[in-house]
């Protein structure tokens, strides 16, 4: 990754048994949007090149940065049970949590 | 006799100068450990503004992730534009437990006064990826135009 990055709001909850990660990044879309699972790590990826208009900026408050970042994912995560959406500037990244690492109830015999 | 640069003497290009330094200031504090803000004197209460000039309008950028479109209300009365709207929380679910929340909820307003030389009957908005793009054209005469001269 080249070049400087921004750094998206991010809120990580569980529900219903998965690993929700909501992450804020205005201006991307599903198509510049980019998840990679490598090993034990997740990266996000968020391309906003076409995000710069050219002009003279009045008033300039807002970072136009790619997103990139990094997450590493322990081993109570099923690497193969990740889904992920995008909406509103939103990337939602749902993580199932291993069969064999969820809580189950011992019956008592 | 050397060129200058030419400065715009306006009441905007005060607050620009300060806006520079604010910047520099800023980016000797590395923010990266507090996403979100931008530097030490962001407070992260008002969704980030663009307003960028071009030769026939202007474009207003503001930054609200996670909005709908149906949350936000844009009105432009003169050359005083506002922004309001709010933000409902997807994740105040039921029992969502947290581990970690940086996204702040509630409602927001933002009002900017924009140069005398728009055409307010014309003003287009867009809501795309949770950024919504004002376009304000300017005013006929207010457009910037070329002339070439002829040298004889």
């Amino acid at each position: 990754m080249k070049g400087k990055s921004a750094v998206a709001k991010c809120n990580i909850y569980t529900v219903e048994e998965n690993i929700v990660m909501e992450l804020e990044m205005p201006g991307v879309s599903k198509d510049n949007l980019d998840i990679v699972v490598e090993d034990n790590l997740l990266k996000i990826t968020g391309n906003r090149e076409h995000f710069r208009p050219d002009g003279d900026y009045l008033v300039r408050e807002m970072n136009r940065d790619d997103y990139y970042q990094e997450y590493t994912l322990d081993e109570t995560i099923d690497t193969d049970n990740i889904q992920a959406g995008c909406e509103n500037g939103v990337v939602t990244i749902e993580l199932g949590i291993k069969e064999s690492k969820k809580p189950r109830k011992i019956t008592i015999s | 006799m050397a060129i200058m640069k030419w400065k715009r003497n306006d009441a905007e290009s005060h607050t620009r100068d300060l806006d520079t330094i604010q910047r520099e200031i800023n980016d000797l504090f590395n923010m990266d450990f507090f996403p979100g803000a931008r530097g030490l004197f962001d407070r992260n209460l008002f969704p980030a503004l663009d307003v960028v000039e071009q030769d026939s309008g202007y474009q207003v950028y503001c930054e609200l992730p996670g909005v709908d479109k149906k949350d936000v209300d844009v009105t432009i009365s003169g050359n005083v534009l506002t922004i309001k709207g709010e933000k409902k929380g997807k994740s105040e679910k039921k029992d969502a437990k947290f581990y970690r929340k940086e996204s702040t909820y509630g409602s927001f307003q933002r009002t900017l006064s924009l140069p005398k030389d728009i055409q307010n009957d014309d003003v287009k908005a867009d809501f795309q990826d949770g950024v919504l793009k004002i376009e304000i054209p300017k005013m006929e005469e207010a457009k910037r135009k070329s002339i070439t001269i002829n040298v004889k």
